[in-house]
């Protein structure tokens, strides 16, 4: 039961991490990402690629694949979004659009790298299990949990204590009010396009370790997961993200115990509840209407 | 107006004609079938989506308890295949009821709870542990009431009937009045209209109509697994058709399935990860852009396309 | 003028999570009466409008339409009853044309004969354009017509003035004013004193969610708490 508890905690912070993406993407630009899972697996595989060809440490590749990804998350803001929110039904459209990126995505990683499940040995940070409250938990889910705490300090520094990261907020409360009070709004949300894939890039380098084998088709049930971390969270709130996390990651590990064949239920179960009860998230707040 | 119905009569004709003699002219029956199939689905989604803005990411769900409902009626209950299909699309209508509460939701949260919804009928229905009756991950087998004719024909009047509702929808007051509810629902409720009525029974009409239609298709292949029957690309297809054709209209969603199902078997299901990209990319493109479809290209100039 | 009540309003309350945007609100409104109701931003005349319309369910009190009570009715029920109204933003439907958003209402009981709505409110030249190609102005207008149509008997009208032209202003409220000749009562929502000066002398006006002042406009000026709310901010 604790280690139960524990598993849950550490993998519901890493959970928490991988919605973190998604959700802030949402929050600046209102649009769904839903090729969020293909970059958290492209995270991946780029951890793959540099252990297996390389050898390189998955926290070098890791840097790499962020300076790489941000860069690539630029353009493709400048290349789709602007053009996105022009139409009638941004939200719908953006589902459709990224839909069709992941499709792309995922079909590039199938020529790249097949498509059966690939795995990176996961004793690169070290065999020795740690011991936590008298559980012994493995080294690589440590590191795991401490990159999304660090990513998500980041993400509080810098929505907080940058100015630009008080720009992002101001667009995330409103964006019209936020456009005419002279914020560059397309430069802020290209960043924090940016920033958004950066942080599924970054969910991804750690998945290896925590999720085990790797395949490209992996990334649509890794949206919805996300986007059940996300909604129960709230969707649009950073910090409900984490709690998002949390309670998926208990959730999941109890079921995973208790009742392992009904365990694949567990995020569609929470998300569809939580849309019923509780349509704002755990967080949120009721918008008015008239 | 009168030229209108015109119209609209000679779709439902030509459209009957086109799958009637369709399989005498070109010799690969099953492909005409699940064109059909996937057109039929598509005007579910354009009721849905098309009048009244909600996306169903997880139509799927109704198609694979649709094609569930009636193997069951088979297999336990041994009716016959019509009865069956029926009670296929009486199975959807239960899901219906019971799904309706998704209707609360609205935008992508709506299209992510139904995408969840089919997910979890999908792992219900493949446990292992209902294996007794749904056969579990192993599949079903229909093999005793096999009927590729019988069954094509019901096919071909469920997709007639799904077409004329939609050219009910376009020319009526009630089609009006679901748009209306689509442009805003707080003025349509002011403008007298019973916004949650009108909203469930139209998703109850697209869930019987997607039962049905998985029904009939189970009856068809008469060997199927679940994840055949609740495909998540099911439903992005019959979305994409509708897109591409042209949503609130009769005509798209024909000819967005004639012109991209069409298409998907030209590139061949031979190399899927080929296939996948250029779809992927036909999506994004039609995204950026088409975003309102085909028929749009003639309705922007002002001309009626029914 | 027939002195028969239409509608009761008694001790009205609607809170948002803890916040009282109408604290006790109580007023009467007879048939074919005119009655304008005022107060600073946030005061909550848009929440009266939206509990009297059925949008939102009020938390205490009670609506009585005709004698008969309504509190909590869904807003189509209003509809039904003969209760409508425009919305502070127009919210027509953009998609459907002019003559089609007149055509989707429903009129199961027409209350009042007024013609054709979009005649009345002058919108017939542009019947066949998207209602989304309005300039906002006329959006305003076919706000008021849809309510028109479906033939009420009580006509709740929120901050029509805002954004129109004098020339425009003095022809709504002659508007106004014929349909109310017509029998049809008036709730008022208006910031503009002087629009409201030209169709009504009785006014409330609300502060905070409650009620400061009810009677006519020309002492509502002299009041103290009316002056102090007006001034003060
Ligand atoms: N749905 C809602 N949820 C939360 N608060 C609300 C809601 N509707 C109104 N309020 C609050 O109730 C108060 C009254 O609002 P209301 O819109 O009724 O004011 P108003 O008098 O119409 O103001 P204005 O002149 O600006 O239109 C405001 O403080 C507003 O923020
Ligand atoms: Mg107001």
């Amino acid at each position: 039961m604790l280690f139960t508890l524990i598993s849950g905690i550490l993998i519901g912070i890493f959970y928490g991490l991988m919605g973190l993406g998604l959700n802030f993407i949402f929050g600046v630009m209102k649009i769904v990402n839903l090729a969020h899972g293909d970059f958290v697996m492209l995270g991946a595989f780029g951890v793959y690629l540099a252990y297996s060809v390389w050898n390189l440490n998955p926290l070098i590749a890791l840097g790499i694949e962020l300076v790489i990804f941000l860069a690539i998350g630029i353009p493709l803001y400048y290349g789709f979004v602007p053009r996105l929110l022009k139409s009638r039904d941004p939200e719908m459209l953006s589902l459709i659009l990224f839909f069709g990126l992941s499709q792309v995505i995922e079909s590039l990683a199938s020529f790249a790298f097949g498509t059966n499940p690939d795995t990176v040995n996961p004793t690169v940070f070290g065999s020795q299990p740690v011991n936590i409250f008298g559980q012994s938990i493995q080294m690589s889910w440590i590191v795991a949990v401490l990159i999304s705490l660090l990513a998500m300090a980041f993400m509080y520094g810098y929505l907080y204590h940058t100015k630009i990261g008080i720009a992002t907020r101001a667009i995330m409360g409103h964006r019209t009010e936020a456009m005419s009070s002279g914020i560059n709004v397309h430069r802020v949300s290209a960043i924090a396009f940016a920033i958004g894939i950066a942080l599924a890039i970054t969910a991804g380098s750690m998945t290896p370790f925590v999720l085990g084998g790797i395949y490209p088709s992996m990334g649509v049930d890794l949206t919805t997961t996300s986007f059940a971390v996300i909604v129960i969270g709230s969707l649009g709130n950073p910090l409900g993200t984490i709690l998002g996390g949390l309670i998926y990651g208990i959730c999941l590990m109890l079921m995973q115990t208790y009742l392992p064949s009904w365990s694949s239920l567990v995020p569609y179960l929470l998300l569809i509840l939580i849309l019923l009860f509780r349509p704002s998230g755990l967080l949120g707040r009721r918008e008015r209407n008239a | 107006m009168r030229k209108r119905m015109l119209a609209n009569v000679l779709i439902i004709l030509l459209l009957f004609l086109l799958f009637a003699v369709g399989p005498s002219i070109y010799q690969n029956q099953s492909l005409i079938f699940q064109m059909m199939v996937f057109m039929a689905l598509a005007q579910g989604v354009n009721i849905l989506y098309g009048f009244t803005g909600y996306l169903p990411f997880g139509y799927v769900g109704f198609f694979g308890i649709g094609a569930y409902g009636a193997a069951i009626a088979v297999n336990l209950l041994h009716v016959p295949a019509l009865v069956a299909v029926i009670l296929g699309g009486f199975s959807a209508l239960l899901a219906g009821l019971v799904l309706s509460p998704l209707l609360r939701l609205s935008g992508a949260y709506f299209s992510i709870g139904s995408l969840a919804a089919s997910e979890i009928l999908y792992n219900v229905v493949s446990n292992d542990s209902l294996q007794p009756i749904t056969g579990g991950p192993y599949g079903v087998n229909l093999a005793g009431i096999f009927d590729e004719q019988t069954s094509y024909v019901v096919m071909l009047l469920l997709l007639v009937l799904a077409t004329a509702f939609v050219t009910y929808l376009r020319s009526s007051r009630f089609g009006m009045s679901l748009i209306a509810i689509r442009e805003d629902p707080v003025s349509a409720e002011m403008a007298g209209i019973h916004v949650v009525r009108t909203r469930v029974f139209v998703w109850l009409a697209t869930a019987v109509l997607a039962g049905l239609v998985g029904a009939t298709y189970a009856w068809h292949i008469s060997v199927f697994y679940p994840n055949t029957v609740f495909d998540l690309s099911v439903s992005i297809f019959a979305i994409v058709f509708t897109l591409f054709g042209g949503g609130t209209t009769v005509l798209g969603p024909v000819v967005g399935t004639i012109l991209l199902y069409g298409l998907y078997n030209a590139i061949g299901i031979s190399s899927p990860q080929y296939f996948q990209l250029i779809y992927g990319v036909l999506i994004m493109a039609l995204v950026l852009f088409l975003p309102n479809g085909l028929m749009s290209l003639l309705t922007r100039r002002g001309i009626y396309v029914p | 003028m027939s002195r028969e009540p239409l509608l009761e309003v008694t001790n009205l309350v609607k809170t948002f999570g803890g916040f009282r945007a109408l604290d006790g609100v109580t007023f009467t409104l007879h048939k074919g009466e005119i009655m304008g109701l005022v107060g600073p931003n946030g005061s909550g005349k848009t929440t009266c409008i939206n509990v009297i319309s059925g949008l939102y369910k009020p938390d205490s009190g009670n609506l009585r339409f005709l004698g008969k009570t309504i509190a909590g009715q869904a807003p189509h029920k209003m509809a039904r009853l003969g209760i409508n109204r425009t919305f502070q933003v127009p919210k027509p439907f953009r998609e459907l044309t002019v003559a089609e958003n007149i055509l989707v209402v429903h009129a199961t009981n027409k209350h009042t004969e007024i013609g054709d709505p979009l005649e009345f409110v002058g919108l017939k030249n542009v019947a066949h354009r998207k209602a989304g190609s309005l300039t906002s102005g006329q959006q305003k207008l076919l706000d008021l017509a849809r309510a028109l149509a479906s033939g009420p008997s009580l006509l709740l009208i929120d901050e029509l003035a805002a954004g129109l032209s004098p020339s425009e202003l003095d022809d709504v409220a002659e508007k106004l004013l014929t349909l109310a000749t017509r029998g049809i009562s008036l709730l008022v929502v208006e910031h503009l004193l002087g629009f409201v000066n030209q169709l009504t002398q009785r006014v409330i006006v609300m502060n905070a969610g409650k009620e400061i002042f009810e009677g006519d406009l020309a002492s509502a000026a002299k009041d103290e708490r009316v002056v102090e709310v007006y001034l003060g901010r």
